[in-house]
């Protein structure tokens, strides 16, 4: 059975699949309510500006520290910026940091992964202990690191976040390609005289998609978390930009003087946001991953 | 037999309560009486070093006047129920008297001989004279021994010793009482091979000991029991490092330290209401201001920077971000200098006026700047965003970059920063000392580059003015000059803010903020 299936998957993504998955993903209720806080986030921090009567960086929008209120429904911070505002397009901020930061990820861990796996022998050596170097760091510091040298900023701190994903892609992948060189179809493909980038790119790499799709929704929250994190101890939006981390960064200080909303909605907007792209990620590799399709 | 087991078991038991309560209640009356003579205070930084002639930072140098002496210091007096020090009169400290020559250039100071080291040597004229060595030769303090316009020390015998100055300076005096003219024991130092050893070892004849010192922990200082002055009430000083700003608040407010500096604008309020503390708030000569890099196009054009003093919220600044823990700062020097005067400055918020001067200055549309912000101080990060926000309604943007602290003191060193926000306290309280350093061409602290040959001649011709008057006139039309050229712009006089526990006396202000632990008692 396997055989036939992986025979018929060759070209991956027939259509039938692609219901499959889409049907089994709609059926599992957790991922569901992560794609819906992931859509409340992205649909939300897209449109503030046109529905909040307020600017991002407006000062004296309403009171000083204003508890929330109807007119303030997050209340205001220490210069009267309207809070909910703020957290909104704080989000459009953490959403692009994170889907830059995971493309950048991407796009130089497979095509490593790939090669390294591929080739095998020293050239796959030299890439793959690179990658535990850098694993080898806690990555947080790696991304100070990163951060810090290129100078803050919110594009630093995307590329600080995109070089630390790096490895687990680049091993996502070598894991991948090292199982797949070895089936049948990659075998037919090199008898029919493919070349190498060919049945790389053309063959293992679309095969190998599903749970690097997985990593990638995961990794959007791990993003988002880091760039905060960085952001919080200054190494990443600068002011007045909104961004949760530097959001909470600020805020910090009232929490004991009882302003608790500086920081309470930031910290909810980063927890909920990252708990969407876990849920959804888990929910993908369920649906994905055919080791552990139990219900299909 | 099982019985009688059982009751011995209960008796070893009881003795065993007994035992350890009668312990216990030792160990707490110990904890109770000691709690007595101890104090725990909280700072926010960590300190650099112990070596009195390159110490320049609060920590640092309050180790050092712990641990050491110096010739002459400044006298205290009450104001209004408050101990503060009074820095124009200078008295004795080490040497017991001076006399000054007729031309006021030769200063004979007799020593006290009955001053030992904490080393247990005796302290002679050859100390002083080496330790002026050390500070002369020193990276740091060697800045002021020029300011102060020493010529020669010499020993004239073991308990007197002569110091010439190049000409007369009324500066002299008045920095003999800082921490950087702290009495070496110069025999301990050379045994240890010199002054890279003082970093981290004390060799004074001051007050307490620094037992132990760890820049990310804590400082405990013990009681010199065999002091020669006034014998300290403390036998221990622990000193928390503890940096962030609300941790210092709640550790006050628990009542964990009797002692809490740098306390932020927002939280006085709380703490005035919050039973068992003292708040000490009072107004320094501590101030902070806006650098415009003179040097750098397009503050190297007066009407720009004149047009950035009309687009900043003072008020604002005062009420929002100091809640009222600061006042308005309108000359280049504090207003509880001697010679202050806000000619000049036509500084307040008008952005209509700031538009006129930018059109004025061939910018009608606005420009762009990098302003670089020194991390760790919440009012300046508040300032900077208030005043970005101002300046874009004049069409100038702001472009903030974070720095960490360290970073930051490096960057604006080089003289190389565009525009930044950075906080001032002459310790001595004189517009002599103060320009001198920030806003004469050779000033070591002029970042922002202001350089104007009139302010600097006005500056040397009243550094060497013997009457005061004249001399202030001088000051004042230096002031005057550089209000109206404004390389800064004015932001605000800080109070100092100090948390104590009730029961803590003896707190006296001084203008470089720091506390003299052999003065506080706690009862």
């Amino acid at each position: 059975m396997p055989r036939t299936r992986s025979r018929t998957n060759a070209p991956a993504g027939t259509r039938s699949t692609t219901v499959g998955f889409g049907r089994l993903l709609l059926r599992n209720k957790l991922g569901m309510i992560g794609l819906a806080v992931i859509m409340f986030w992205t649909l939300g921090s897209i449109f503030i500006g046109v529905l909040s009567p307020y600017g991002a960086s407006e000062t004296a929008a309403g009171a000083l520290l204003a508890p929330p209120s109807l007119d303030h429904l997050f209340g205001t911070d220490n210069f009267g910026r309207d809070l909910l505002t703020r957290v909104f397009a704080g989000g459009q901020l953490s959403l692009w940091t994170g889907l830059i930061a995971v493309g950048i990820s991407m796009a130089i861990g497979v095509p490593l992964g790939g090669i390294a796996g591929y080739a095998g022998g020293a050239l796959g050596s030299v890439i793959m202990r690179v990658m535990d170097v850098l694993l080898a760091f806690p990555s947080l510091v790696l991304a100070m690191a990163v951060a810090a040298a290129l100078g803050p900023g919110t594009s630093s701190a995307m590329i600080a976040v995109g070089i630390v994903g790096i490895p687990e892609f680049a091993r996502i992948t070598y894991g991948q390609t090292i199982s797949l060189k070895q089936r049948e179809f990659v075998e037919a493909g090199r008898a029919l005289g493919l070349t190498s980038a060919t049945i790389l790119t053309r063959h293992i790499v679309p095969n190998a998609l599903a749970p690097i799709v997985v990593r990638a929704t995961l990794g959007m929250g791990y993003a988002i978390l880091t760039a905060a994190a960085l952001s919080f101890i200054g190494l990443g939006a600068q002011p007045p930009t909104a961004e949760w981390g530097v959001m909470i960064s600020d805020g910090r200080g009232y929490i004991i003087s009882g302003e608790w909303w500086l920081t309470f909605f930031p910290g909810l907007a980063i927890a909920t946001s990252i708990l969407g792209f876990n849920l959804l990620g888990d929910a993908l590799r369920d649906v994905l991953d055919p080791r552990l399709r139990t219900t299909a | 037999m099982r019985v009688t087991a059982k009751a011995v078991a209960v008796a070893a038991s009881v003795l065993l309560v007994t035992g350890c309560s009668a312990n216990a209640n030792t160990n707490a009356n110990s904890t109770a009486n000691s709690g007595a003579t101890t104090i725990t205070a909280a700072y926010s930084e960590g300190g650099t070093t112990l070596n009195p002639t390159e110490a320049n930072d609060v920590t640092s140098d309050t180790f050092v006047l712990a641990a050491y002496d110096q010739l002459v210091t400044y006298a205290t007096e009450e104001v209004d129920g408050q101990q503060v020090a009074n820095t124009s009169e200078i008295v004795p400290m080490i040497a017991s008297s001076w006399e000054v020559s007729a031309d006021d250039t030769e200063y004979t100071f007799t020593l006290r001989d009955d001053i030992e080291f904490q080393s247990g040597n005796p302290l002679t004229s050859a100390d002083v004279v080496g330790s002026f060595q050390l500070i002369a030769d020193s990276s740091s303090a060697s800045f002021l021994y020029g300011m102060a316009g020493i010529s020669t020390v010499t020993a004239v015998d073991e308990h007197t010793v002569t110091i010439t100055l190049n000409q007369a300076n009324h500066l002299f005096l008045q920095i003999l009482p800082m921490y950087s003219f702290s009495i070496m024991d110069t025999t301990l130092v050379e045994e240890n091979g010199g002054a890279e050893w003082l970093a981290t070892n004390t060799a004074g004849s001051g007050p307490f000991t620094v037992d132990s010192w760890d820049p990310s922990t804590e400082a405990v200082l013990s009681r010199n029991d065999a002091y020669w002055g006034e014998e300290p009430a403390l036998e221990t000083v622990n000193i928390k490092f503890i940096t962030e700003a609300s941790n210092r608040v709640q550790l006050l407010s628990k009542g964990e330290v009797q002692l809490a500096l740098e306390i932020p604008a927002k939280d006085v309020a709380s703490l005035e209401d919050t039973e068992g503390v003292v708040i000490d708030s009072r107004p320094s000569n501590k101030i902070l201001y806006f650098a415009m890099n003179n040097a750098i196009a397009p503050f190297d054009n007066e009407l720009v920077r004149q047009a950035i003093t009309h687009a900043i919220p003072y008020d604002k600044l005062l009420t929002d971000v100091m809640q009222g823990q600061a006042s308005p700062m309108t000359s280049s020097v504090a207003s509880s200098t001697p010679g202050f005067t806000a000619d000049g400055n036509t500084a307040d918020y008008d952005l209509d006026k700031a538009k006129d001067l930018l059109a004025e200055a061939g910018y009608p549309d606005g420009f762009t700047f990098d302003f670089t912000l020194g991390s760790g101080f919440q009012d300046w990060n508040d300032d900077a965003v208030l005043i970005q926000a101002e300046l874009a309604k004049v069409g100038v943007t702001m472009n903030i970059t974070n720095m960490a602290r360290a970073q930051f003191l490096e960057a604006i060193a080089t003289g190389q920063v565009q525009s930044y926000i950075s906080r001032w306290t002459s310790f001595v309280n004189d517009p002599g000392y103060h320009l001198g350093l920030l806003l004469t061409s050779d000033g070591t602290s002029n970042y922002a580059n202001y350089n104007n040959a009139d302010v600097d001649a006005l500056w040397t011709e009243a550094s060497t003015e013997p009457d005061q008057e004249t001399r202030n006139e001088l000051y004042g039309e230096a002031q005057t000059i550089i209000n109206e050229e404004s390389p800064w712009a004015y932001l605000y006089e800080y109070n100092i803010v100090v948390g104590l526990q009730e029961g803590t006396e003896g707190y006296t202000s001084y203008p470089d903020g720091i506390v003299r632990y052999s003065q506080l008692s706690v009862n």
